[in-house]
């Protein structure tokens, strides 16, 4: 049980961190866009 | 599923699949598009992107086909360890350029190119060897990202691997042609978030359809030892240390990197790409696991191609609907990257060629402007071509990898050291790459001395890549002891058991021979010592050339 907890865990971390990854950088491209728009300036 | 067991589409799925995808990536350039667009933004847009899109960017275009399947490749090969010696080393790639990166920006803010900082800091030759093993690097990345696009929709399609090819090289450039660079970042994003978002689903989905932990528990017993290790010594010395070798060489030969470095707003480069390595190690080694779990459960790579083990996963143990997200996942970080290449090689022909060897005192912007598109053209139908041959690009790769590596120590230190000459920049690659090549090629025969003094060539190229990474982080004092702990140590185990490496030796000796040769002709030059600050007066924007006609004005970089 112990080793499957740990062998899944081993697997699952790598989906998690990328879920992580995937909301800091959605949330910095957000208030980017807003911060933008107040300047009025262009994102990229 | 088609007689090899592979999921199969039909012509219209895919073909509405392709479509969705580049036909969407185009829409979204619509909304950057700018009637008149300059110079700045078409290289580097404006220097102005913020910490989202820069991570998103970083990461997509360091993602590529190749990533997932040779990450799948190393689980199956070496078990519990391989997915994080294929990842986690090409992850340290994005985070250890980051402190390099900031010294360049510091010194050409205005920058483009690193080839244009080292034209300013030493001329012609030691820009173009850098400028050259760029564009080889691009070339070769595009021909591999359509090959990757042929191959994938050949295998789940009835369409041609010439069809996947070509749908893929006109899509990419359909959508990076006019905006360039801000037409590859702002796209890298969106295609990041399909894939992030894709892999998020995929990876779970394939343990627990596989039959979940317990199943993945049982399979360790169909394991060699090694393979059952977290701690493999044969994962480490042949996934995992040619992989370390490559780290900083991969960085600084990569203009895709080099042109975020100078794109990324200067406050936000730290962030940037440490968000870029967490992100492009959690997706390459999840992904990386599918083929960790192939081998759990016994799985048989059909006609024995390793890169048809994620397909052949995902088509065992998902529906149809899973299969047409890998195929989304797998055409969107082949096109972020071949996007990245165009945008690298139309700046490289644009700053590097045009601006600083061609077009004098008198750069023209709209001039650039052109060159750029027609090398984005040009560049693609090169892709194309090459990879309708599918060439065997071996040898090509192990020349540009060595270069890569034999321009590290040279790049790096003459942005630091100012007594640093043109001639032992330009000399200590050419050197570098000829003593490559007897290693590599065991041009001569390996034995005796020989070998010892390539053993005692590749120690010293080890410590420079220790002291580099050392350096970058912690300053010169801690780079120096690291490098010379290196060294000893290297010199007392490595000498007499590195032979039997030799594909590692050479690549060492690369490093070894011309950080050698670069600090002897350095330290007997009697050449004036270098003022750093020059470099930001030669490296300027080619917009303020056409904004202001005062011939006095014109940057020092731009005449």
């Amino acid at each position: 049980m112990t080793n499957e907890l740990v062998y899944g865990a081993y697997i699952l971390v790598w989906p998690a961190l990328t879920l992580g990854v995937l909301a800091v950088i959605c949330g910095a491209v957000v208030r980017d866009a807003r911060a933008c728009r107040k300047s009025d300036e262009d994102l990229i | 599923m088609n007689e090899n067991g592979f999921t199969q589409f039909s012509t219209v799925t895919v073909l509405l699949l392709l479509a969705a995808f580049y036909g969407g990536t185009y829409l979204l350039t619509l909304l950057i598009r700018k009637d008149k667009e300059d110079t700045s933004g078409f290289m580097v847009a404006g220097h102005q992107v913020g910490f989202g899109m820069g991570a998103a960017s970083m990461t997509a275009t360091w993602i590529w086909a190749a990533s997932f399947y040779a990450a799948a490749t190393s689980g199956y090969t070496y078990g519990v360890s391989g997915p994080i010696h294929y990842g986690f080393w090409g992850a340290l790639m994005i985070l250890f350029i980051y402190p390099f990166g900031r010294r360049f920006r510091e010194l050409a803010p205005n920058g483009h190119t690193l080839g244009e900082l080292i034209h300013a800091r030493h001329g012609a030759s030691s820009q173009l060897i850098l400028a050259g093993s760029n564009v080889l690097g691009s070339v070769i990345s595009l021909m591999v990202n359509f090959t990757a696009a042929g191959a994938l929709v050949s295998v789940l399609s009835p369409l041609s691997f010439e069809t996947g090819v070509l749908v893929a090289g006109v899509g990419v450039l359909s959508y990076t042609l006019t905006s360039g660079f801000r037409a590859s970042v702002f796209t890298d994003f969106a295609q990041l978030v399909a894939l992030m978002a894709i892999a998020v689903v995929i990876i779970p989905a394939v343990l627990f359809s596989a039959g979940g932990p317990s199943v993945m528990v049982e399979g360790l017993s169909r394991m060699t030892d090694e393979q059952a290790s977290l701690f493999s010594v044969d994962a480490i010395m042949n996934q995992g240390a040619p992989f370390f070798v490559a780290v900083l060489a991969y960085a600084i030969g990569n203009q895709t990197i080099s042109q975020r470095l100078f794109a990324v707003r200067e406050k936000n480069i730290k962030s940037t790409f440490v968000t870029a390595t967490l992100g492009y190690g959690a997706i390459v080694i999840g992904l990386g696991m599918i083929g960790l779990m192939a081998l759990s459960v016994g799985v048989e790579p059909i006609n024995g191609e390793m890169n048809n083990l994620i397909p052949q996963m995902v088509s065992t143990y998902l529906s149809p609907f899973f299969v047409a997200l890998f195929f989304v996942l797998v055409i969107g970080s082949l096109s972020s990257t071949a996007d990245s290449d165009l945008s690298a090689l139309s700046t490289i022909m644009m700053a590097d060629v045009y601006g600083k060897n061609i077009a004098g005192d008198n750069p023209n912007p709209k001039v650039m402007m052109m060159i750029g598109r027609i090398t984005m053209i040009v560049a693609t139908v090169a892709g194309l071509i090459f990879a309708s041959f599918s060439l065997d690009i071996l040898v090509m790769l192990v020349f540009v990898g060595a270069l890569w590596g034999a321009i590290v120590f040279p790049v790096i230190v003459s942005c630091y050291w100012d007594r640093v000459t043109n001639a032992a920049f330009t000399w200590s690659v050419v050197v570098a790459m000829a003593f490559f090549c007897i290693a590599r090629f065991e041009l001569v025969e390996m034995t005796g001395l020989t070998v010892l003094l390539f053993e005692i060539l590749a120690s010293a190229g080890g410590a420079v890549v220790i002291g580099m990474m050392v350096f970058g982080f912690f300053g010169r004092a801690a780079g120096l002891v690291a490098g010379v702990v290196t060294l000893i140590v290297m010199l007392v185990f490595a000498t007499g058991f590195l032979r039997d490496y030799m594909v590692l030796v050479a690549s060492l000796t690369a490093y070894g021979a011309s950080a050698l040769v670069c600090t002897v002709m350095t330290l007997l030059s009697k050449e004036e010592r270098f003022d750093f600050d020059l470099i930001e007066k030669r490296v300027g924007s080619y917009d303020d050339v056409e904004a202001d006609e005062a011939v006095d004005m014109i940057p020092e970089g731009a005449k």
